[in-house]
């Protein structure tokens, strides 16, 4: 598309906003699940000696903390490792650097890390925790297959990922949601290696908590559907078109990727990663769209066209 | 002293008046300058590839005068396009100057398609492969500097940016203009 027709498109999205609010939301979800923890730690302390509430909150406020520091600072590099992904140093990966070299310069943004993913199926996913420490990922399989076009689309949609601090609001998402399912099944354990002598005080707490959980699970897992909302993927096509100025590139490489998994089977990948895989590494057929998190590839491309 | 706050409420509102200007000008200032600054950078970027590209000229033409030292025209069109990139002042001038080096370097390439020898040579399809790549990096820190040229205008030609940027005598930026082959498409083959 010529300049004139970017200008036209371009200068209605606004991709301030997308990062705006992704900046809001990380700090909001941060609150919320702060207080959900001090309040589990709070009834806790209860059934255990309301008289170390205090000690109960400290512990479980810095326990909290390290958890979630440790998670957010290595989240990069806990998904590369859990599918063994190994850094594009050697003198054959030249073109490929080149490719998040140009891109990334059209970004003005700092060139991320390179790293490949062992593995035959089309896929790629960029983690990182702002853009000066990001990482993108592509599958030694997505080298073979897309031509030099197609790959710039998958990268420059990666990209965008990266610049918006999508990734940083899902893995804090997901760390802490981790961190209350951890501090709940810990607590439910402990309970059953209590001594039955100040059951009965015990009984009637337990049943509320037992039901608190139950109430909290799914509303947990509603927020990290929440975290994982389709919209970014949205955004992110759109933004990988603004960069290539070009959209069969990315529409191509979808095609591509669908058709592969059409009839290769699915590798059920690390949850913490599969959420910013550019095609959902989970079968698409059974879930329903609401609860998926990448919208259907249809209408990517359908909305990729309308560009 | 109830009586004497009721009476004074109007002083409290220019003092808040008075306030939120002077953050919106500060904001304003900062945000100008900012974008004036990516701008620089842009533009340095663009420079830094545009080098790269020249310094890896050398390497290709006596790659090639190995094989092919009997087409002279090419050379000379080389040389030329690269004491043009030398001599050039300004702006306009290096983009007029780098449009012709990418011109002079796809002829090379082309006449390279009749030495077969030359093609297979490892040297020579790396220098080919990074010079098609420094062309599209070339591209994309110029659309780059497009882009925040556009935003730059953006911000002091709306409401309210203008009228801060007239107070700063800021005013709008001019875009860098595009070869007729880069607005088909930023990928540059050889």
């Amino acid at each position: 598309m010529d300049y004139s027709e970017y200008k036209k498109t371009y200068q209605k999205i606004s991709f301030y906003d997308q990062i705006r609010n992704n900046k809001i939301k990380s700090w909001i979800l941060m609150i919320i699940i702060v207080g959900i923890i001090v309040a589990l730690m709070y009834i806790i302390a209860q059934v255990y000696n309301p008289a170390l509430t205090f000690v109960f909150l400290i512990i479980g406020i810095v326990f909290s903390l390290l958890y979630v520091w440790i998670g957010y600072y290595f989240s990069d590099k806990i998904a590369l490792a859990s599918v063994k992904a190994y850094e594009a140093n050697d003198k054959k990966y030249n073109h490929l650097n080149n490719l998040v070299d140009g891109l990334s310069l059209a970004a003005g943004l700092q060139k991320p890390k390179v790293y490949i993913m062992p593995s035959q199926e089309l896929n790629a996913f960029a983690t990182g925790r702002n853009p000066e420490n990001g990482v993108v990922c592509v599958t030694e399989g997505l080298l073979d297959k897309l031509n030099d076009k197609e790959l710039e689309g998958v990268i420059a949609h990666e990209l965008t990922h990266i610049r918006n601090l999508d990734i940083r609001f899902v893995t804090l998402a997901i760390v802490l949601v981790g961190l209350i399912a951890i501090i709940s099944e810990v607590f439910l354990r402990s309970l059953f290696f209590s001594n039955s002598d100040d059951k009965d005080n015990k009984n009637i707490l337990f049943l509320i908590i037992g039901i608190a959980i139950a109430i909290l699970a799914p509303i947990l897992a509603n927020l990290v559907q929440l975290a994982i909302s389709r919209k970014r993927e949205y955004m992110a096509d759109a933004g990988a078109v603004q960069l290539t100025r070009d959209n069969t590139g990315l529409i191509n490489a979808l095609k591509k990727i669908s058709k592969y998994y059409e009839t290769n089977e699915k590798t059920i990948a690390n949850k913490t990663v599969s959420s910013m895989f550019i095609s959902s590494p989970f079968s698409g057929k059974s879930l329903s769209n609401l609860f998926s998190t990448h919208p259907s590839t249809e209408s990517r491309i359908k909305a990729l066209e309308a560009m | 002293m109830d009586g004497g706050i009721d009476m004074f409420w109007w002083i409290w509102l220019i003092i808040i008046i008075v306030a939120a200007i002077i953050v919106l000008v500060i904001y304003y200032y900062n945000k100008i300058v900012v974008l004036s600054n990516r701008i620089d950078n842009a533009f340095s970027q663009i420079d830094v590839q545009l080098k790269k590209r020249n310094d890896l000229i050398p390497n290709l033409v006596n790659t090639v005068k190995g094989y092919a030292k009997h087409e002279k025209g090419i050379f000379e069109e080389l040389a030329k396009a690269r004491a043009e990139m030398t001599s050039a002042k300004d702006l306009k001038g290096k983009f007029k100057a780098s449009d012709h080096l990418s011109n002079a370097l796809r002829s090379v390439f082309a006449v390279a398609e009749n030495y077969p020898v030359l093609k297979a040579n490892e040297n020579f399809s790396q220098l080919q492969q990074e010079l098609s790549d420094i062309e599209s990096k070339i591209a994309y820190t110029r659309q780059f500097f497009n882009d925040s040229i556009l935003v730059y205008n953006n911000t002091v030609t709306l409401i309210p940016g203008m009228w801060f940027a007239k107070l700063f005598g800021r005013g709008q930026k001019d875009y860098l203009q595009t070869s007729q082959a880069e607005r088909q498409n930023v990928k540059v083959e050889f």
